[in-house]
C-alpha cells in the first residue's frame, strides 16, 4: 500500500468511526463532525459559444445547502434555505449582494486537516457586486486557470471558510471542477474540455453548533 | 550525482585502457574567434568552446542550424515559437546567435527560430558558454552561438540535393571565385515540406507545408596585404501555409492562416592593420525583418493580420592591440539603432525605438607561458531601458599538455525586448485578454477606466516600473585532459543566477472578466549543473560522449516552499498537503539528464564515411496539473517522458565529384505528438552532391 492509499485509508476510516459515534445521549455530548463529500454538483454547464469565442451556460447558479448536503431548488434563491451557489468558476454565498442572510466567506491558505478552529482575528468578507467574498479569476481564490492546455484545477492548500445562511460555520475544499471528479488529460479535445468542465466535487465540514471549532 | 560520477568513472576507464596508436589531431592549435572577439588558439580560451564544423555537420546529415545544435552535449532544443536553444538551462531569449559575428534579429517572444537557418554553406559553429556580455552586450548572458559560413576562396562550386520523408526537399547551390584581388562566394539554398500530422484523424496538421529560401553572397576585396574590404548580403524568405479546423461543441470553425517571414542582413567590414601591433576593424550591419501572419476564416469578415517589422542597425568599431607578446587589448565602441513597427503595438504608424551606445574593453594577459588572465569590461546605455555594466574575468592554466584548468566569472544582460516594453495586444478570440508592454500598460489601463470597461487593479499594478535589463551572474570552472594522446576529456562545472527576471503578471480585470497583463521584473532563479565530454580516436573510429547534468529553480517558489505556502494534491485522493522541497523540480523544460553518444567512422581514403549517434534526454516538466503553479516530482501527470533518439548516417564519395549520402533520423520511430510536435517520428533521407571543380579536394 503506497502512502496516498495509507492517507486515503485513515481518512475513510475517521469518516467511518465518526458516523458510528452518531448515537444520542441526552444532548450531552457533541456530537464527532463528519466530512461530508458532494459529486458532480453541475455549475451551469456549458450551452454554446459567444462569438467572441467564449462558452456560455445559462447564468443560473445552482444553490447549495450545506446542513443537508443537498441541492436547494433555484425557486429558493431569495431564501435563506442556501448557503452557497454556483455558476461556473464563481461561487457565491447567501448574503450583501447576493443573497438575503448573513452569509460570508474568506479563503484559508493552508490544508483542510490543520483548520481545526477558525482564528479569532478571521476576517469575513461577503459579497458585493463583481467582487465576491470568494474571490473571482485565476489563481485569486480557489482555482488557477492554466491557459496553454485550456484545463481549470482548484488551487491546492485553500480551504473556503464560509459563515453559512443560519449563522453556522463550515470549512469547505474544492477537489475538482470536472465531471466523474478526472480533470481531462491536457491532450484531450478542446471539446471534452468544454463538455465535462463545471461539475463540483468538495468536501466539507459542517459545524451546526455555531462555534468556530472543528473539532 | 553519483551514478554520474560511476559512469564517467567507467568511461573514462574503459577508454584509457584502450590502447591506440594511430595519429591523432588534437584540435587544441584551431583557431577560435568568439571567445575572445580575436583569433586565439583553442588551447588559450578560457571560457568553455566548442567548434563544429562543417564535415561533422554534413555527415550528421543536418540541414537548419537546430538539427546539428541539438546533438551538442548541453544543447536542448525547444519547441515554442520555432526551434530555440536551452544553454545551461536558460531559455532560448539568454543565447545571442550571431551570424559571422553579427546578430540575427527576428526573435518571437524571445526565441530565434534555429530553423530559419540553413547549414549548407557553414564552415564551423562556435559555441561559447556562460555570459559574454562584456564582449556582446544583450542576450549573451547564457552564451553565445557564432555561425561562420564559407568564406570566398578558390573556385569551387557544388550543387546538392537531399529528398526525404514527407516530400522534403532541400536543395542548394554554392559557389566561390576569387581573381585576383577580388573574391565572392554565394549561396542559395531552398527547402520545402508537405509537412506531416502525428494524430491520425485530426484535419489539421501537426506541421504545416513550408518551403523557404536563402541567398547569401559575399564579396570581398584587398586594397591591399593591410587593408581588406569584405561585404555580405544575406536574404531568407519562409513561407508557411495553414488550415485549422476547430471543432468546439459541434461548431466547426475553418480557417486559413499563412506566415511569411523575410530576413535581409547586410554587413560591410574594413579591416586594416597599421603594423604588428595594431589592427583596426570598422563593421557596418543593417538588418531587417518582417513576419507577416494571416488568419481567414471561412465566411468570416475579420480576419486576423498580424505584421512585425524590426530594422537593426550598428556601426562599430574594434581596435586591437598587441602591446607586447604577452599583453593584449581589444578597445570597442559602437551604436545601434533599432525600431520595431507592428499592429500588435499600437498602430503600424507607430515606430517604436531604442538606440544603445557601448564601449567595451578586453585585456588578455599572459605573465608566463601557461597562464592566461582575460578581463573585460563593456558598457551599453540605452535609450529605452536602465544602462548595464558587464564585467568578465576569465583565467586559464595548463599545467602541462595533458592536464588544463579554466575558470571564469561574469556578468550577462537581457534588455527587455519591444514586446515587452510596447505590445498591445488583446484577444477577442479567447477571454478577451489582453496584454501590455511596461511602458504602455499604465496609459491602456488609465483608458479602459475612462471608457468604463475597467473592474479593478491588482497589487501588481502598482508594482509596475520602466524594466530593467535581466541580469545574471554566471561561473564556470573546468578542466581539460588529454591523458593519452587520443583522448581528450573536458568537464566543465557551471551555475547561473538570474536577477530581475522579467514574468507576466495580471494587473488587471475587465469588467467583461478578461485579464490585463503586463512585464514586471521580480524573479529570481538559478541554473546550475556540470558539463562533461570525452573524445577518443582509435583507427578510423572518433568516439565521443557528452553528458549534462542540470538542475535549476525559480527562488522565489524556494521562498515560498520554505514559508509553507505551497501546496500539491496527491495524484489519487485529491487531497491537498503541504510541498517537501526535494519535490519541486525546477524550472519547466528541463531535463535534469541530457546525454549524447556518437560514433563516426571514415575510410583511410576517406571516401566512406558512416555515423551512429543517440541522443537522450530525461524527462521534463512540462505542464502543472495540480493547480500550484510549478512543477513537482509527486505528480508524473506533470511531465512529458524522457526518451532517446538514434540517428545514422553513411555516404560515398566518388572521383568524378559525385557525393551520395543516406540517412536515417529517429531511427526508432520515438513521436511524442503533444510535448514534440517538431519530431515527426523516423525520417529518412537521401543526398546527392556534385562538385564541379577541385573535384578530389576534402
Amino acid at each position: 500500500m503506497n502512502t496516498s492509499m495509507k492517507a486515503f485509508v485513515a481518512v475513510a476510516a475517521v469518516v467511518v468511526l465518526a458516523a458510528c459515534g452518531k448515537d444520542d445521549n441526552g444532548g450531552t455530548i457533541v456530537q464527532p463532525l463528519t466530512v461530508k463529500t458532494a459529486n458532480d454538483i453541475i455549475a451551469d454547464t456549458i450551452i454554446g459559444m459567444a462569438a467572441t469565442g467564449q462558452p456560455y451556460g445559462s447564468g443560473k447558479y445552482t444553490f447549495y445547502n450545506l446542513e443537508n448536503n443537498a441541492i436547494v431548488p433555484s425557486s429558493d434563491s431569495n431564501t435563506t434555505r442556501w448557503d452557497i451557489g454556483l455558476r461556473g468558476t464563481t461561487i457565491i454565498t447567501n448574503g450583501g449582494a447576493s443573497g438575503p442572510a448573513n452569509g460570508g466567506a474568506f479563503v484559508y491558505i493552508g490544508t483542510f486537516e490543520e483548520l481545526k478552529t477558525i482564528p479569532a482575528d478571521s476576517v469575513f468578507r461577503t459579497d458585493a457586486a463583481n467582487n465576491y467574498a470568494i474571490p473571482t479569476g485565476s489563481n485569486r481564490g480557489w482555482y488557477i486557470y492554466n491557459a496553454p492546455v485550456n484545463l481549470i484545477t482548484p488551487i491546492p492548500g485553500r480551504v473556503l471558510v464560509i459563515r453559512t445562511a443560519t449563522g453556522k460555520y463550515a470549512k469547505l475544499e474544492i477537489l475538482n471542477y470536472y465531471k466523474g471528479g478526472v480533470t481531462p488529460d491536457a491532450s484531450a479535445s478542446e471539446n471534452l474540455k468544454l463538455k465535462e468542465q463545471r461539475y463540483y466535487k468538495f468536501r466539507y465540514i459542517y459545524q451546526p453548533n455555531g462555534s468556530k471549532s472543528f473539532e | 550525482m553519483r551514478k554520474f560520477l560511476t559512469l564517467s568513472f567507467l568511461l573514462i576507464s574503459t577508454l584509457v585502457l584502450a590502447q591506440d596508436t594511430t595519429l591523432f589531431r588534437a584540435n587544441m592549435d584551431e583557431v577560435v574567434v568568439t571567445a575572445t572577439r580575436s583569433e586565439r588558439k583553442l588551447s588559450n580560451v578560457a571560457v568553455p568552446t566548442t567548434i563544429v564544423h562543417s564535415k561533422r555537420i554534413m555527415q550528421s546529415g543536418s540541414v537548419r542550424l537546430n538539427d546539428i545544435l541539438g546533438e551538442q552535449t548541453g544543447l536542448v532544443i525547444t519547441e515554442s515559437f520555432g526551434k530555440g536553444i536551452q544553454m545551461q538551462g536558460l531559455n532560448p531569449d539568454y543565447t545571442l546567435i550571431l551570424l559571422n559575428g553579427e546578430p540575427l534579429i527576428g526573435r518571437m517572444s524571445g526565441v530565434l527560430d534555429l530553423s530559419r537557418i540553413s547549414v549548407g554553406n557553414i564552415r564551423k559553429i562556435e559555441i561559447v558558454k556562460g555570459p559574454s556580455s562584456s564582449l556582446y552586450g544583450s542576450e549573451a548572458l547564457a552564451g553565445v552561438i557564432n555561425i561562420i559560413t564559407d568564406q570566398p576562396a578558390a573556385d569551387r562550386l557544388s550543387a546538392t540535393l537531399r529528398y526525404g520523408r514527407f516530400n522534403t526537399i532541400d536543395a542548394s547551390v554554392n559557389g566561390s571565385m576569387k581573381s585576383g584581388k577580388f573574391s565572392s562566394s554565394g549561396f542559395i539554398n531552398y527547402n520545402k515540406s508537405e509537412g506531416y500530422s502525428l494524430l491520425p484523424g485530426s484535419i489539421q496538421k501537426t506541421v504545416e507545408p513550408y518551403w523557404r529560401l536563402v541567398n547569401q553572397y559575399q564579396a570581398s576585396y584587398d586594397f591591399s596585404a593591410k587593408t581588406k574590404l569584405s561585404a555580405s548580403v544575406r536574404y531568407n524568405y519562409e513561407d508557411i501555409r495553414n488550415s485549422i479546423t476547430v471543432s468546439n461543441l459541434g461548431q466547426n470553425i475553418v480557417s486559413y492562416g499563412s506566415e511569411k517571414n523575410k530576413d535581409l542582413n547586410i554587413n560591410p567590414v574594413l579591416t586594416h592593420q597599421f603594423n604588428k601591433k595594431l589592427k583596426t576593424h570598422m563593421r557596418g550591419y543593417a538588418s531587417l525583418f518582417e513576419s507577416a501572419q494571416k488568419l481567414d476564416v471561412k465566411d468570416q469578415a475579420n480576419n486576423y493580420n498580424d505584421l512585425f517589422q524590426q530594422q537593426f542597425y550598428r556601426v562599430e568599431n574594434q581596435t586591437d592591440i598587441n602591446a607586447s607578446e604577452r599583453l593584449n587589448f581589444n578597445v570597442g565602441g559602437g551604436y545601434i539603432w533599432e525600431n520595431v513597427r507592428s499592429n500588435r503595438y499600437d498602430s503600424l504608424n507607430t515606430k517604436r525605438s531604442n538606440n544603445i551606445a557601448y564601449l567595451f574593453l578586453q585585456n588578455e594577459w599572459r605573465p608566463i607561458d601557461r597562464l592566461s588572465i582575460i578581463a573585460g569590461l563593456r558598457y551599453d546605455a540605452n535609450k529605452a531601458y536602465a544602462s548595464v555594466w558587464s564585467p568578465k574575468l576569465a583565467v586559464r592554466y595548463n599545467f602541462n599538455e595533458k592536464l588544463s584548468i579554466l575558470g571564469s566569472v561574469g556578468r550577462g544582460f537581457k534588455a527587455p525586448d519591444f514586446r515587452q516594453l510596447y505590445l498591445n495586444f488583446t484577444n477577442v478570440a479567447a477571454g478577451s485578454y489582453s496584454v501590455f508592454g511596461s511602458l504602455v500598460a499604465t496609459d491602456e489601463v488609465e483608458r479602459l477606466t475612462a471608457d468604463g470597461q475597467m473592474d479593478f487593479v491588482t497589487p501588481a499594478y502598482e508594482k509596475l516600473k520602466d524594466l530593467s535589463p535581466e541580469t545574471s551572474t554566471g561561473i564556470n570552472a573546468g578542466l581539460q585532459m588529454q591523458p593519452v594522446k587520443d583522448l581528450s576529456l573536458k568537464f566543465n562545472l557551471f551555475r547561473n543566477d538570474i536577477d530581475n527576471l522579467i514574468i507576466t503578471d495580471i494587473i488587471g480585470y475587465k469588467k467583461n472578466g478578461g485579464q490585463i497583463y503586463s512585464y514586471l521584473n521580480v524573479n529570481r532563479a538559478y541554473t546550475q549543473g556540470l558539463e562533461a565530454d570525452a573524445s577518443f580516436k582509435k583507427g578510423r573510429y572518433t568516439y565521443a560522449v557528452g553528458y549534462q547534468y542540470l538542475v535549476t529553480a525559480d527562488k522565489e517558489v524556494l521562498e515560498d516552499i520554505k514559508a509553507g505556502t505551497v501546496f500539491t494534491r496527491d495524484l489519487e485522493t485529491g487531497i491537498s498537503r503541504r510541498l517537501l522541497r526535494s519535490e519541486y523540480s525546477g524550472l519547466n523544460n528541463r531535463s535534469a539528464h541530457t546525454a549524447n553518444i556518437k560514433l563516426f567512422y571514415e575510410s583511410l581514403d576517406a571516401k566512406w564515411f558512416g555515423t551512429f549517434r543517440v541522443l537522450y534526454r530525461s524527462k521534463w516538466g512540462i505542464n502543472d496539473i495540480d493547480g500550484n503553479g510549478i512543477i513537482n516530482n509527486n505528480r508524473p501527470d506533470e511531465f512529458a517522458s524522457g526518451f532517446a533518439q538514434v540517428n545514422i548516417s553513411g555516404g560515398r564519395q566518388f572521383q568524378n565529384g559525385i557525393r551520395v549520402m543516406l540517412g536515417v533520423d529517429n531511427l526508432l520511430n520515438y513521436t511524442d505528438p503533444v510535448n514534440m510536435p517538431g519530431n515527426p517520428g523516423y525520417n529518412w533521407y537521401a543526398t546527392v552532391r556534385y562538385d564541379f571543380m577541385n573535384k578530389h579536394k576534402q
